[in-house]
């Protein structure tokens, strides 16, 4: 790893997240469209409060999975093949581009959970007296959705399907994020906790930033 | 037709539908299993489909390394053959599983862990085989789809620990070598169908291989001139120190 590597990566995350603060996506177009699904659900399956405290939990990771995914595709329809040349012919190290777009990624994934969850906490009366693992599963669906949606993203670019593409491909790639988020939460309310689903989130963000930096070089080349 | 391009059928075929039909014997003279009937005869293909969707994935995974490592188009073949064959015994292991669980739980589907996990994962490589679809050019739509090939894998882990980590109907995997709760002649019946079915996995991945290479090959003498162009008789200039200037 060069020296110049967290540098890079830094500055394609700032890159990034000023892209975001200008256009606003996330803010003023994911969260509301959010909010709105999870407002949408007690229509759907009946304003029995005790059915919705005990599907809330799950609802807001789906929620937080379908519409984090849109993350992923306004960044593969926003950038222009002039952008990602230029980032070439710059000589950042692709790994680093990588690394640096997770980063940004993660983060607006991670205020965009955090304001789901105070959403249906509200809406769905849920009982938040164990949600202490939310400080762990919050912050490893963000990064895991983001390198997903990362990879996805730089595979579906300069494609014609790109953005009907990405959905379908992160979507089922994110189950055993999905998974691990809401077992850890029914574990909680079962025995008091389980490490096992937050390992496994684990493995599959380690895993997953693996396959992100060592293909990063060959996705660069057919971009 | 050329006589190149004609599919031929090889020897491999032949052992293919053969011990297809061995299998298919083994099948019907396995003694019944009184708890299930004559269902309990799905086994011998309900098994031998889903492990050939675990190894037709497993060798997509390892021929998408393998082309990122030696940039070979012939490994780009392999892997989307086999995610191709992979689906189509997904979609076999889902139907029959269905078929059996109508027989056994009396309903066509439900919402077993095992059951939903792999119709997830059969989405994952439907996502594999329409990114290769939208990709014209070879080289990128190998890179690409070598890179989905490899993080698809990811998904086969929930999908075989499933029966372990959840109290699921289905029950745990059939195959434990130390643990293996089955009468013999039931074991060999199970074991020459798995070995028949493998042998169809190899046949049909030596012509869906054949064929991804004559795909490449019409490919390449679709985007080749048909005649003379504009500069072809344009050379490049013969300087002699090449490289240098004056």
């Amino acid at each position: 790893m060069s020296d110049r590597f967290w540098p890079q990566a830094f500055a394609i995350a700032r890159r990034d997240l000023d892209r975001e603060r200008r256009a606003g996506e996330v803010a003023w177009v994911t969260i509301p469209f959010g909010a709105i699904a999870l407002l949408l659900v007690p229509l759907a399956v009946g304003i029995n409060q005790d059915v919705l405290a005990r599907i809330g939990t799950g609802m807001l990771f789906v929620v937080v999975m379908l519409f984090g995914v849109l993350t992923a595709v306004r960044r593969t329809s926003a950038e222009t093949p002039e952008q990602r040349d230029a980032i070439a012919l710059l000589g950042i190290d692709p790994a680093a581009e990588f690394v640096g777009r997770t980063m940004a990624g993660s983060l607006l994934l991670l205020v965009f959970q955090i304001v789901m969850a105070a959403v249906a906490v509200v809406l769905y009366g849920l009982d938040i007296s164990g949600w202490a693992w939310m400080v762990v599963v919050m912050p490893l669906t963000a990064l895991g959705l983001a390198e997903l949606g990362t990879i996805s993203s730089s595979i579906a670019s300069s494609t014609n399907a790109g953005p009907a593409l990405v959905p379908l491909l992160v979507t089922p790639l994110a189950i055993p994020l999905l998974l691990g988020a809401t077992q850890t939460v029914e574990a909680i309310d079962r025995d008091g906790g389980n490490l096992a689903w937050p390992v496994l989130m684990t493995i599959v963000v380690l895993a997953l930033a693996i396959v992100g930096v060592a293909t990063a070089r060959p996705l660069q080349e057919t971009r | 037709m050329s006589d190149a391009t004609r599919t031929r059928i090889g020897p491999l075929d032949v052992v293919a539908a053969v011990s297809v039909l061995f299998a298919l014997g083994f099948a019907l003279a396995s003694p019944r299993i009184e708890s299930q009937g004559e269902a309990a005869r799905m086994l011998f293909v309900h098994v031998p489909t889903i492990w050939l969707a675990y190894l037709a994935f497993a060798v997509t995974f390892v021929a998408s390394i393998s082309y990122l490592v030696t940039r070979k188009l012939r490994w780009d073949h392999v892997a989307g053959a086999s995610a191709e064959i992979g689906v189509v015994f997904t979609t076999a292991a889902i139907i029959g599983g269905m078929i059996w669980g109508k027989a056994t739980w009396n309903v066509y589907w439900t919402w077993d862990a095992r059951l939903t996990l792999t119709a997830i994962m059969l989405f994952v490589y439907i996502g594999y085989l329409a990114l290769r679809r939208v990709i014209v050019d070879p080289e990128a739509r190998a890179r690409r789809s070598a890179i989905l090939g490899i993080v698809g894998l990811v998904q086969l882990i929930p999908v075989h620990f499933s029966v372990t980590w959840w109290r699921t109907l289905h029950q745990t995997n059939t195959f434990r070598p130390r643990d293996i709760q089955m009468d013999g002649p039931i074991l060999a019946a199970l074991l020459v169908s798995v070995a028949a079915f493998t042998i169809v996995y190899a046949a049909m991945m030596r012509h869906r291989v054949r064929l991804e290479e004559l795909e490449l090959l019409a490919h390449t003498a679709a985007i080749a001139p048909a005649g003379p162009v504009a500069g072809d008789a344009v050379s490049a200039p013969n300087v002699g120190n090449s490289g240098t200037q004056p």
